[in-house]
């Protein structure tokens, strides 16, 4: 044997015995997940998918059970004084991650970092401000109460603080805004262990956790030493990696994949209902759509059902208002049937006999059900022809805050993690709102909203808002399609996980077999 | 290449990067697409809350005074804040920028291995089953794209196979300390060879896929510029003095034939940047190409702006290069 093939089979070896793969400890849990952390600032960032990676290290005063219902976390109780006034007592005994106590002093602290213009450190005012209200105050009342007072009434601050975590104080103070950014110190069921940017952001159990809410079982300590989020954006790698068995949860889980997750022997799907509704905006400031017919004839036109049942897998649940089937106020409202003929008779009798052609926008991800949209409507006159836009591009086109629109149909959604109205039916529906994408304007529905938002009474709030959804169902400024479910594709090794509505994913209780 | 025609060469790239400067920021601005709005979403707020939010990202300012701030900054190496990570722009991508080049270096190297020699084979054996089969080979090349090839790979390695893992830069039990950001030259380093195992494992995938196209591009290259070499007189005059055609082909031919295929490498080697965006996303590879695609969508300014500058710099230095590999290959060139 002369040396080169003796070096090629040497370096063949070599190679293989390297390329083994390494063994894998047997408790991390592993969550293969759409988008890294942007920052692990509870105070400084905005987006949903940072929120649930900090929402594992940090807890809040209150937070949300898998079925959504508001339950203290770090708060031991809560009590309305009065209608601007919350007292929430703190749970004594819970500490940070470095050991520390974590008292009343720190919970001020961190709702004034957010609530106070300029308080978040280096002059900056939290980018997270608009999503506590009008906070007038955070006062501590005696050692470990803290009152929160309002400017005005805001029935939903409940449902908004699962949403803002707990910092300490000391910890903020010696390390900056800029250390925030990329170190933790929560009081939550996991610490940070390492964070590779944009691959993996690694948790250790903190064994000394107080528990968690105690009205979600189990109380205690986490079940798995690490748990790991790893960063997989495209969902057929996602999809991928969890039939490999390389991780144990997957978000996002495209229906399409749905049936394939189901037929691998190691691995299952879990849904919950989303908070995100859809409907079909139509400008009542343009030329068709100011007509209540032609928007009726627009809602007449489509087969909601069988969408739901062919495109989305049947993971969806369908709306004839703007709110959720799980959102507060929700009701029983008129539906309106799939009457393809009824449309052309609203249509002709409309003035147009011979029917409309319309374009709708809509973005890339939902070109799919738009298709099947657009096709229902020009099967009953409506001719429509999808535009395809970008996100950033269609906001600035349909979300004008009461400025004129230039479009005639816009397929979209609109987001309601708290499941209270005020946060998805004032945005789309007031006069001139942000979110108002179809141009509706109605006085009565404004003064309603109005009062709605600040009405302390629930039983009466709650008729109220059943009220506004008969008015818009009538006035049918939108098409109400749906709210689709969340879906996560799991490993079978996993147990005593459930996925949530809003935007956590708590594997505090999550168990690898 | 003399020493002032080289520091010509490189005094030309301040006005491109000035005017690469100007079109980054533009083109980010003038893009339909409030970056307030977006970040918003959907929530409700108060209009002093959306003004107070828009001042903090600094976006209150005029258009013009903005652009000055930033290129006043820009000179100083100053990028900004990133709107979403709340922190310099520059450390941002310092973090995810080794990612990238390590993955461009071993795409480079893998399509080098495979393009030369196949492309050389091709040429010698011009007609053959093995030259057609390279033919088509490269055709399909440059033809499939990289997100579908890519999770092909995956459905058969990973998921069918389960000899290489689907996504990442290297598994959880391996804990490696940054020396230099290269996972593959760290874990040698520290003399680690499980490590660097895991690391090689990861990166095959990735590099596989990116380097791909730019194989097939090569080998054409290279099997063209060979065969036209072939038929040089001093080849034939090699021949004719009876010199082993081992010799003839390796020592005489292959020298001047890739002569192309280093200079395209080079120019080639800027593309493996822009194709870094889809297969970074296909294989969660923690790079810069993934971040920026998120931060277009994002309308986050800052870091799309120094993203682009970087690209543009990149591109620039590797023409550079190319040049000067050319005349360094061959004399008769002169810059």
């Amino acid at each position: 044997m002369n040396a080169l093939p003796r070096l090629l089979l040497a370096t063949a070896l070599a190679t293989c015995s390297v390329l083994m793969p390494a063994a894998v400890s047997a408790e991390d849990l592993i969550v293969g997940f759409t988008l890294d952390a942007d920052t692990l600032d509870p105070a400084n960032h905005r987006k949903r998918e940072t929120e649930t990676v900090i929402r594992n290290i940090y807890d809040g005063l209150l937070t949300r059970d898998p079925d959504m219902r508001v339950v203290p976390e770090i708060a031991e109780s809560m009590v309305q004084v009065s209608p601007t006034v919350y007292d929430f007592k703190i749970r004594s005994g819970i500490k940070f991650h470095d050991g520390t106590d974590m008292t009343a002093e720190d919970v001020k602290f961190s709702l004034d970092r957010v609530t106070v213009e300029g308080a978040m450190g280096d002059g900056q005012t939290s980018p997270r401000q608009g999503l506590m209200g009008p906070v007038a105050s955070v006062e501590i009342v005696d050692g470990d109460t803290v009152r929160i007072t309002l400017k005005e009434p805001w029935p939903i601050l409940p449902a908004m603080l699962p949403n803002q975590q707990i910092v300490s104080k000391a910890f903020v103070e010696a390390n900056g805004t800029a250390g925030m950014a990329t170190m933790s110190n929560g009081t939550g069921p996991f610490k940070l262990g390492e964070w590779r940017k944009g691959d993996a952001i690694i948790l250790q159990r903190f064994d000394d956790y107080y528990g968690g809410a105690p009205d979600i079982a189990p109380v205690g300590a986490a079940c798995v030493d690490r748990v790991i989020f790893k960063i997989i954006p495209e969902s057929a790698s996602r999809v991928a990696a969890l039939l490999a068995g390389d991780v144990h949860i997957i978000n996002e889980l495209p229906t399409f994949s749905i049936a394939q997750v189901k037929a691998n022997a190691g691995t299952d799907v879990m849904t919950v209902n989303g908070t995100r509704s859809f409907f079909l905006a139509m400008n009542m400031q343009g030329e068709v759509f100011d007509d209540l017919k032609v928007r009726q004839a627009a809602a007449h036109a489509i087969d909601k059902d069988l969408i739901i049942d062919r495109i989305l897998d049947g993971t969806a649940a369908r709306i004839e208002g703007i709110l959720s089937p799980d959102a507060f106020g929700s009701s029983e409202l008129p539906a309106v049937s799939y009457d393809p003929e009824k449309a052309k008779a609203l249509l002709a009798e409309a003035g147009y006999p011979d029917g409309i052609s319309i374009t709708m926008d809509t973005e890339g991800a939902f070109k799919d059900t738009a298709e099947a949209i657009a096709s229902m409507l020009t099967n009953a006159g409506i001719r429509t022809t999808v535009a395809i836009g970008e996100s950033a591009q269609l906001t600035e086109k349909w979300r004008t805050a009461g400025k004129p629109k230039s479009g005639d149909m816009y397929f979209s959604s609109w987001g309601n993690g708290s499941l209270d109205p005020f946060d998805i039916f004032t945005p789309t529906h007031k006069t001139n709102d942000r979110g108002n994408s179809a141009g509706y304007a109605n006085p009565a529905l404004d003064k309603l909203l109005d009062d709605a938002a600040v009405e302390m009474d629930t039983g009466k709030r709650a008729e109220m808002y059943r009220e506004a959804e008969l008015m818009i169902n009538a006035d049918q400024p939108y098409v109400y399609l749906w709210v689709p479910q969340d879906i996560y594709g799991v490993s079978k090794k996993l147990s005593g996980w459930k996925p949530s509505a809003d935007s956590r994913i708590n594997l505090h209780d999550a168990c690898i077999n | 290449m003399s020493l002032s025609r080289l520091l010509e060469r490189l005094l030309q790239l301040i006005p491109v990067l000035l005017g690469v400067s100007a079109i980054a920021f533009l083109m980010m601005a003038l893009t339909p697409g409030d970056p307030v709005q977006i970040m918003i979403g959907d929530q409700s707020i108060t209009p002093e809350q959306e003004a107070e939010l828009r001042r903090g990202l600094g976006l209150d300012r005029p258009l013009l005074e903005r652009f000055f701030i930033f290129l006043g900054n820009a000179l100083q190496f100053d990028f900004g804040t990133s709107f979403y990570h709340r922190r310099p722009v520059s450390d941002v991508i310092a973090e995810r920028l080794p990612a990238t080049i390590e993955l461009s270096l071993v795409a480079l190297i893998v399509a080098l291995v495979t393009a030369i020699p196949l492309g050389v084979l091709a040429a010698i054996r011009k007609n053959s089953i093995l030259d057609r089969l390279a033919t088509v080979g490269s055709l399909l090349g440059v033809s499939l794209p990289g997100f579908w090839f890519g999770i092909l790979l995956i459905m058969l390695f990973a998921v069918h196979l389960q000899i290489l893992p689907v996504s990442g830069r290297i598994g959880y039990s391996s804990e490696v300390s940054t020396i230099t950001g290269f996972l593959l030259f760290d874990t040698l380093l520290h003399g680690d060879l499980p490590a660097f195992g895991d690391a090689l494992r990861h990166i095959l995938l990735p590099a596989i896929t990116l380097g791909l196209p730019m194989t097939a591009i090569l080998m054409r290259v290279t099997r063209t510029s060979m065969l036209e070499v072939l038929r040089q007189d001093y080849v034939t005059f090699a021949d004719a003095k009876g010199l082993p055609r081992r010799r003839v082909l390796f020592r005489h031919a292959l020298k001047n034939a890739l002569i192309p295929t280093v200079s395209v490498a080079a120019i080639e080697t800027g593309s493996l940047l822009g194709g870094n965006m889809i297969v970074e996303a296909v294989f969660g590879w923690p790079g810069l190409g993934r971040l920026v695609v998120e931060s277009i969508f994002l309308r986050n300014y800052p870091l799309v702006q120094a993203a682009v500058l970087l690209y543009a710099v990149t591109y620039v230095l590797l023409n550079f290069i190319a040049d000067i590999l050319y005349t360094v290959l061959n004399p008769r060139v002169k810059l």
